[in-house]
């Protein structure tokens, strides 16, 4: 295996990796800010770098559609959406994963109108938590090319849609070093396709997405629900083979110091980085706390989260979300998460960074020191104007 | 081509197989199976959500045998687009050699309405796929009709059946009697209702209810089964039915609250057992209790078996088993029996009270074929005749209708042959069975006897040929004697998982509930757009999909309606042949939608050409072919009147709205009829 050090923007590392893969279908329907993604491709395709289909449809609804299409007749397929966009084929993504199509589809997570925001936050993807999908949250260019790569053959073996989400501009624009591995390797690691069922095979015509009535709908919706009891050992395998391929772990999350600390900061893609930085400092003060960054998301494996939180006291959940009404869906995943455990730490839910508003480390080590101090905190929302 | 070439080619290609569930009278059907036959290359369909969909693939049966995809309503066209796509990479690739046709089949809902972006979007891509969309102008909801069915807990009322019971069904594979899950049960409206006779059965049901059919063939082949609606059924036709249900074990009572001493008002008690289980004895008492027996709160059950009957020993015999009673005092005419226990276990069987109201209830359809048999015993002793020249010929007359009916069938599960029945008057102060009656009354009476088995041995061939279901354990075929209409009435429909058929007196498929569409016609009433004190339904004209089409610049676009199906065949042949996008737009007359009889669907589809509301024609490549053009056009009156859901727009103080559909309709074809004559100045 080779690597190769590139500088690239996390969209472009995306298109990387698809690259690689050479998808025989790619529908496109630009939004910022994914853009990057299929305008990268498009270019390889211009240039005969690939051998792609490419429809360029009129609707990220029928983008998908046509991904849908397109996979079912045996073929790879993939698409990348955002904001709106995602919200705008949210009908097509139970179809996706109620057909049982191994669709890999990067998301450049925006902010939701209205107000209309074309910036970064989770809105989008968390709304979308319960489609079927399998949800991966990357921190940067570099994992985001790798969870392209790795999210494809998960896929593929366990038969389910998954969502790469990169965080819009903070990732999918700005530029990194990164490092890219060799066709060769990549073309071994993704392997061939096997498609469960292929429309185009007219000798063994098959009848897909038939009407279930009452008296077998819950029986075809259960299989969908029990593959994702089987993505947590496929997972592993697929990680290994990653290892052997690229020499790297995939974890289902990143554990930054937090299996040994008291307090525990659990926050998701590109501001897990930026918080590191904090971890450092106030470690160096002696002070016990630690990151969890979460990569995979759906599905939320409560019994692998919770080793991490073994000793945490006090849980800081960040989220570039609201659950209006209600809390953020990682704030509640966590609560799963320890529900169980005789000494309950304390847990906060606090809320940043929506429509793309900065949060600066000054704000997280704020935060982190009021926790440990004990102090009331001043609001939930991070950085909000009074 | 002429329509025996096309016939042949039909049946040639089993691309769309039997077993689809749409309405009687629905031309989707012949549409697809028209266009699909006109490609010479394999077929990979995608449909909308559309009754295509709904009443092809019902799980886990599909009516397709070729690849077919279905994801959602409004997507069919980017879903074509899609698998068009991985057929053009995988060719680049090699990894597939042959020529293969893509099709999307979809309503007017997912053409001119949700589905018209992505349809738009695939035009203009240029994807190499031919569009079917069938206009039935409006939606559809699929729904469902009628009587008393045979369940695992006994016979049962329609009404009475819970989705999740289990019916008794015709497998159609093995010819066996086999239960079945019910998955559903409709209320299908007041409809107009037919009966149907045959020898042993009767049988009622709405006009458009299928039927098992045995499909008579040439000697020497065996006999088919077809099913065919009531409409299509003729004297002479043999319907499947039912001869034998055999009861299994044994029914269990629920338990009843009894009384005993010390109880409110009750200083003393007649000692009784009640029975757990249903046996042979109960039945014989049971039996004679419906015929001649009452029950009254205060505990007296009477049996009017005066000296002399029959019954009156066998009564007395059997009460002294079943219940332990010691006391039973008699009279002249009369055997009383007093025991508020045995009242309330009566009581609690569900026999209704009242000579005139009284029924078999339901679990007797359940119990083993002995008990049964005692129970009509106990009835013929009651009030039946037994021929005595002829041993075993029966007839049992009561003042209940519906215990006639009732009996009828649970002869019909003990392999009895039943006539009709029939209905006699009898004046006040005739004798009826020992007793004068006190004022005039109507009686119903069946004979039947027991089949005797086939001599199969004597005649092999001959009955082979008659009966193909011959030998067969549970069932029998039966000609139909007379159909006729006896006006109308609440029906429902049941919903059965794997075999679609149930065994009652009566069963229908059918479609209720319209919304408009934008295909929707003007004036059309539908349930979104109902008529009204102010307003006589649709106001707007409906889109027109195949000029919107043509402003594509697509290679082909072609109007096409049921009743040509030769027409529609050869432009179908021309949509596939073409390379990227062709489009089909037919006409479909939904009954449902068109509130019109579903045996009018062709002659509706001919007077939408003939009035040139839905001129044939072509355009191909921008030139515009009119492929019919009726000698005399006929006045939209012609076409409008044929369906009740323009009624309201014929009505006198509609004449200007009527007048403004006509010259719409004239204005369209005018339009039409110059795209022509510009096209020919050109060459």
């Amino acid at each position: 295996m080779k690597t190769t050090k590139l500088g690239l923007s996390g969209g472009e590392a995306i298109a990387y990796a698809l690259k690689q893969i050479n998808p025989e279908v790619f529908a496109m329907y630009p939004i910022t800010p994914q853009t990057p993604i299929i305008e990268s491709y498009a270019r390889y395709s211009a240039n005969g770098l690939v051998d792609t289909e490419i429809i360029r449809t009129e609707s990220e609804h029928s983008a998908l559609s046509a991904v849908i299409g397109a996979s079912a007749a045996g073929t790879r397929a993939v698409t990348a959406t955002a904001s709106q966009g995602l919200l705008y084929m949210y009908e097509a993504l139970s179809v996706a994963s109620g057909l049982r199509l191994p669709i890999v589809m990067p998301v450049a997570n925006r902010a939701i109108s209205a107000p209309i925001n074309i910036h970064c936050d989770h809105s989008d993807s968390m709304s979308a938590l319960d489609q079927g999908w399998m949800q991966v949250y990357c921190e940067n260019a570099q994992e985001a090319y790798d969870m392209t790569l790795f999210g494809l053959r998960l896929a593929e073996s366990v038969y389910l849609p998954i969502m790469v989400c990169i965080d819009g501009f903070f990732t999918s624009h700005n530029m990194e070093v990164l490092n890219v591995y060799d066709d060769l390797s990549v073309k071994k690691f993704i392997g061939e396709f096997k498609p469960k069922y292929n429309l185009l095979d007219t000798e063994h015509p098959v009848t897909v997405g038939a009407l279930a009535l009452p008296d077998n709908y819950m029986e075809i919706r259960k299989e969908m629900f029990d593959a994702f009891l089987d993505v947590k050992d496929n997972y592993k395998k697929t990680s290994d083979e990653f290892k052997v391929s690229f020499g790297k772990e995939i974890n289902f999350y990143e554990d930054y110091f937090a299996s040994s600390s008291e307090v525990v900061l659990v926050v998701l893609s590109s501001t897990g980085e930026a918080s590191k930085d904090i971890i450092d400092k106030l470690r160096l003060h002696g002070m016990s706390v630690g990151l969890l960054r979460p990569i995979l998301f759906r599905p939320f494996l409560y019994d692998e989260y919770l080793k991490p939180l073994k000793k945490a006291k006090k849980i800081i959940v960040l989220e570039r979300t609201e659950g209006p009404g209600s809390y953020p869906p990682l704030y509640k995943d966590i609560c799963l998460t320890i529900m169980n455990e005789k000494n309950k730490p304390e847990i906060h839910s606090l809320v940043f960074g929506l429509g793309g508003r900065d949060i600066y480390q000054k704000d997280i080590e704020d935060v982190l020191l009021s926790v440990i101090s004990g102090k009331k905190l001043k609001s939930r929302y991070i950085g909000i104007k009074e | 081509m002429n329509s025996k070439e096309l016939a042949c080619k039909l049946l040639d290609k089993k691309n769309m197989v039997s077993g689809y569930r749409t309405c009687a009278g629905c031309p989707i059907a012949i549409i697809c199976k028209t266009v699909i036959a006109a490609s010479d290359k394999p077929v990979v369909v995608a449909s909308a959500t559309s009754c295509a969909e709904v009443t092809t693939t019902v799980y886990p049966q599909t009516a397709w045998n070729i690849p077919w995809i279905h994801s959602l309503f409004a997507n069919s066209a980017a879903t074509i687009s899609g698998v068009e796509s991985a057929y053009k990479a995988q060719k680049k690739k090699g990894k597939i050699k042959k020529d293969i046709n893509f099709l999307v089949i979809s309503g007017d809902g997912g053409s001119y309405d949700i589905g018209l972006a992505s349809l738009s979007g695939a035009w203009e891509r240029g994807h190499n796929f031919v569009y079917l969309c069938y206009d039935n102008e409006g939606y559809m909801n699929c729904l469902s009709k009628d009587s008393l069915i045979y369940t695992e807990t006994g016979l049962k009322k329609i009404t009475e059946i819970d989705v999740g019971e289990k019916v008794y069904a015709f497998d159609q594979k093995t010819n066996k009697l086999i239960l079945k899950r019910c998955s559903g049960i409709f209320d299908n409206g007041v409809k107009k209702v037919y009966e149907i006779e045959t020898l042993h059965h009767n049988i009622k049901a709405t006009g458009n209810h299928p039927f098992l059919v045995v499909n008579k063939v040439p000697k020497g082949k065996p006999n088919r089964l077809i099913w065919k609606t009531l409409e299509e059924l003729k004297k002479g036709d043999r319907v499947i039915t039912l001869k034998k249900l055999e009861g299994k074990k044994a029914f269990t009572f629920k338990k009843i609250t009894l009384s005993k001493k010390g109880d409110y008002k009750v200083n003393c008690i007649n000692k009784v057992k009640i029975p757990k289980k249903s046996t042979s004895d109960l039945m014989l008492f049971l039996g004679l209790y419906v015929g001649d027996g009452w029950a009254r709160k205060k505990g007296e059950i009477g049996f009017a078996l005066p000296e002399g009957a029959v019954g009156r020993d066998k009564c007395i015999a059997a009460c002294k088993k079943v219940f332990g009673l010691k006391t039973i005092t008699t009279d002249k005419f009369y055997i009383y029996m007093n025991s508020i226990n045995i009242t309330r276990f009566i009581d609690s069987l569900g026999f209704e009270h009242g000579a005139k109201n009284k029924i078999i209830p339901s679990w007797i359809y359940t119990i083993p074929d002995d008990q049964k048999e005692a129970f009509i015993e106990g009835l013929l002793l009651s009030d039946g005749y037994v021929y005595k020249k002829k041993k075993d010929s029966c007839r049992y007359l009561s003042a209940s209708k519906e215990l006639i009916l009732r009996l009828r069938l649970l002869l019909q599960t003990l392999n009895y042959r039943v006539g009709k029945v029939t209905v006699q008057r009898k004046e006040k102060g005739t004798f009826v069975v020992y007793r004068p009656l006190l004022k005039d009354a109507e009686y119903y009476s069946i004979c039947f006897s027991k089949k005797y088995p086939w001599n199969i041995a004597k005649y092999p061939t001959q009955y082979k040929y008659q009966n193909f279901l011959i030998g067969n354990e549970n069932f029998d075929t039966e000609i139909i004697k007379n159909i006729k209409e006896i006006g109308k009435e609440q029906t429902y429909d049941l919903r059965v998982d794997g075999e679609h058929n149930f065994i009652a007196d009566g069963i229908v498929v059918h479609n209720t509930g319209n919304q408009r569409s934008s295909a929707t016609p003007k004036g059309a009433v539908t349930t979104t757009t109902p008529a009204g004190k102010a307003s006589y339904g649709k106001i707007e004209f409906p889109k027109d999909l195949a000029k919107i089409a043509a402003a594509h610049n697509i290679p082909y676009v072609a109007q096409v309606n049921s009743h040509n199906q030769i027409d529609m065949f050869e432009k179908a042949k021309k949509a596939f042949d073409v390379n990227g996008p062709a489009v089909l737009v037919s006409f479909a007359a939904c009954p449902t939608n068109m509130k019109a009889p579903s045996s009018q669907t062709i002659k509706i589809s001919k007077l939408a050409t003939e009035t040139c509301f839905w001129p044939l024609y072509e355009v191909i490549n921008g030139k515009v072919i009119i492929n019919y053009k009726p000698e005399k056009k006929l006045p939209i009156e012609e076409f409008l009147k044929t369906q009740t859901k323009f009624k309201d727009v014929l009505k006198p103080e509609n004449k200007a709205v009527l007048k403004s559909i006509q010259d719409e309709v004239d204005r369209r074809y005018r339009e039409l009829l110059s795209l022509e004559s510009i096209g020919k100045e050109k060459e």
